[in-house]
């Protein structure tokens, strides 16, 4: 059977290739009126690990420039957006890019949706001299510097302390850490490690998991076994919903071994509370105050923004928006506002200056102003703790 | 003692998984000498599949049936649309068509099902089962008594049926199973089917513990097809070993090593059994064994 053994090797080969690679998908929309088009690209996952998130981006990208559009545009200029998959790949998310840049000669690039993706493109953005508004959650996006990259999501660095210090008040001193080895994991792990070591919290446990991983009863049973009083979960992964099934059927759910469980705003998704059911009930999560638009009070300029843009969105997809529909309204806005103040002529560069000049522009995460150091624009200010009961959250006390 | 036991029961849930998916590899494997690479997207639409029946008001056990049914007849349709007409090809063209068709499978799935995960509950829900410090959780079990049904009715079905026969037979020697009467190309489809249905039953399975969507396929093909190896394909029986004895490396390894080298296990046991032990651990030199 020596040709067998040729065959398996061979398809072996095969397989691997095919699993790294995956479906394009590409569409683009505008409207061509007379005026010149300001053309806006955005690189999205629309399929692969993050395909939920990207879907709900392009759908409120969609629904916010075709509003633009409709009432004139900027200027009487319609904004044409192309919107390229990534896939939730790397290398696909730059190729997508320097497309973006090259074919399309777009102002702006939005995206990607994750952080991986995100850091990947800024080599072109760079060459390119075009702002980047990512979408993404990773710290490391406007941690490592750099002067073209705008993020819209409240970032690791403001949710995690948030987090850690909301267990602290619990009373709780002892905690176990359970981290994806992907990109929102990876990038919260040393924060939480720096940050409770500044609170004074002990890490008894640090544990980590693959994407994709179907079972993680080996790490919660270390975890069981450390004697942590409560257990940190960071990652935007479905496997979030794995782990709290898994720490069910090991007695961490209910009962006397019941310890509590925290996360952040990767578990601010319909489908976590879904998926896990009764074994999420009491999760405690800390993201934005904008998830229960109330939280800002009535006569709040930021509940009129969440609940105007909800209402659009509900209305065009029969479905409430997730903060990642929520997060791509932002990085639309921005460059609109910026777009508004440059002029419709503006290049990349004009652009960018104008984004970073944005000051108190309230959109869907809360209140942003970028400076020439920060460009993530957002405080604790705009955070908010929420529980799970019955499968979806509510505001916590 | 208890942690260890622990570990152990993960990796033997795991396992089953992987045994159940490793069956279909070497079920194909036998009637067509090619891996079939769209293995994993069954496991797929099994989980999918259940989900929707569950969603059109079926009870779980009906759903699951139905997703099981529908999904081998996904894989015989599969067979006859896309494998039949290069029939008595190249393996490697075979292994070809079927690296497309995963790749159609997954796209139709994200087009029907949507991009979000899916749910299916337990199928009978409680507290887990304790067994000395050990937690066995109830979905565990059913996992585990559907693998061993299935592999019982597998035996039973090539050592006592004239159908299970005919398959062993053609996969024998395709030519004299036809001089003697067996349709041949039937037996191929027939191998299609019924690795689609153990690759679905796999997903149903392990779905209210995992969730499911249009994209696990790819991963689990990996794992199915690295216990197949492991076991030496070819051989049912040994697939099933091979997907245990994956199961519980990956497990410890988690357990004891650090759980980020959990996927390249599967991957070095790969490479290793095809360096050192090409026809696998408990295989013999060919695939004479069916």
């Amino acid at each position: 059977m020596r040709n067998a053994r040729w065959v398996v090797a061979l398809a072996l080969v095969v397989s691997m290739t095919v699993g790294m690679s995956g479906c394009g998908a590409q569409g683009t929309q505008g409207d061509s009126k007379t005026a010149e088009p300001i053309k806006l690209g955005a690189v999205l996952s629309l399929t692969g690990t993050y395909a939920a998130l990207g879907t709900a981006e392009k759908q409120a990208l969609e629904l916010e420039s075709a509003r633009i559009n409709k009432s004139g545009g900027i200027d009487g200029h319609p904004i044409e957006l192309v919107i390229e998959d990534d896939a939730t790949d790397e290398a696909k998310a730059v190729a997508a890019a320097s497309k973006l840049i090259e074919q399309d000669e777009v102002v702006a690039i939005l995206g990607a949706t994750g952080t991986g993706q995100s850091m990947a493109i800024r080599g072109d953005v760079d060459r390119a001299q075009v702002p980047q508004i990512s979408m993404a959650g990773g710290t490391a996006i406007t941690q490592q510097f750099d002067a073209n990259v705008f993020q819209t999501p409240w970032s690791n660095t403001i949710v995690v302390p948030f987090v850690l210090d909301a267990i602290k008040k619990s009373g709780v001193s002892q905690i176990a850490l359970i981290t994806d080895t992907g990109g929102y994991g990876k990038d919260g792990k040393p924060i939480i490690e720096a940050s409770a070591a500044e609170l004074g919290l002990k890490i008894v446990a640090n544990e980590t998991f693959n994407p994709g991983d179907t079972d993680m009863t080996a790490q919660l049973t270390k975890i069981r076994a450390s004697g942590a009083k409560a257990v940190l979960l960071w990652t935007a992964g479905k496997e979030a919903t794995t782990i709290m099934k898994n720490a069910q059927g090991l007695g961490m759910r209910d009962g006397a071994t019941a310890v509590p469980f925290f996360g952040g705003s990767g578990q601010a998704r319909l489908e976590f509370g879904e998926g896990s059911g009764d074994a999420a009930e009491g999760f405690t999560f800390g993201t934005g105050k904008s998830l229960v638009s109330t939280n800002w009070g009535p006569d709040s300029e930021e509940f009129k923004v969440v609940s105007d843009f909800a209402k659009r969105y509900e209305a065009a997809y029969g479905q409430a928006p997730d903060i990642f529909a929520g997060h791509a309204f932002d990085a639309f806005l921005i460059v609109v506002n910026a777009l508004k103040a440059a002029g419709p002529d503006a290049d990349g560069a004009a652009i960018r200056d104008a984004i970073e000049a944005t000051n108190g522009l309230v959109g869907f995460a809360g209140t942003f102003t970028y400076s020439a150091t920060d460009h993530n624009g957002l405080t604790t200010e705009d955070l908010s703790l929420y529980r799970f009961a019955g499968g979806m959250w509510e505001p916590a006390e | 003692m208890a942690e260890l036991l622990q570990f152990v029961i993960a990796g033997l849930k795991s396992g089953s998984i992987y045994a159940l998916v490793a069956l279909g590899f070497t079920i194909v494997y036998a009637a067509t000498g090619a891996i079939n690479f769209a293995q994993g997207e069954f496991y797929m639409l099994g989980g999918m599949l259940g989900v929707w029946f569950v969603s059109l008001g079926l009870p779980v056990p009906v759903a699951a049936l139905c997703a099981v049914v529908s999904a081998a007849a996904a894989g015989a349709l599969f067979e006859l649309a896309a494998v039949r007409p290069i029939a008595g090809g190249d393996p490697l063209r075979i292994i070809i068509v079927t690296i497309g068709g995963s790749v159609v499978l997954r796209q139709l799935a994200l087009h029907l099902f949507g991009p979000d995960e899916l749910t299916l509950a337990s199928f009978t829900p409680g507290p887990s089962i304790r067994l000395f410090g050990a937690a066995i959780e109830r979905q565990t079990l059913w996992i585990w008594a559907l693998t061993l049904v299935a592999v019982v009715g597998l035996v039973i079905l090539y050592r006592r049926t004239a159908f299970g026969k005919a398959m062993r037979a053609t996969s024998l020697r395709r030519d004299a199973a036809r001089l003697v009467g067996i349709d041949a190309r039937a037996m191929v489809t027939a191998s299609f089917a019924l690795a689609a249905g153990l690759g679905a039953l796999a997903g149903l399975a392990v779905t209210p513990l995992t969730q499911t969507a249009f994209d696990v396929g790819a991963g689990i093909g990996v794992k199915g097809f690295s216990a197949a190896i492991l076991g030496g394909l070819g051989n049912p029986i040994a697939a099933v070993g091979g997907g245990l004895v994956l199961g519980l490396l990956e497990s410890l390894a988690a357990g004891y090593l650090d759980p980020i080298y959990k996927d390249a296990i599967s991957l070095i046991v790969l490479l290793a059994v095809l360096f050192l032990r090409p026809q696998g651990l408990l295989g013999g030199s060919g695939k004479e064994k069916v």
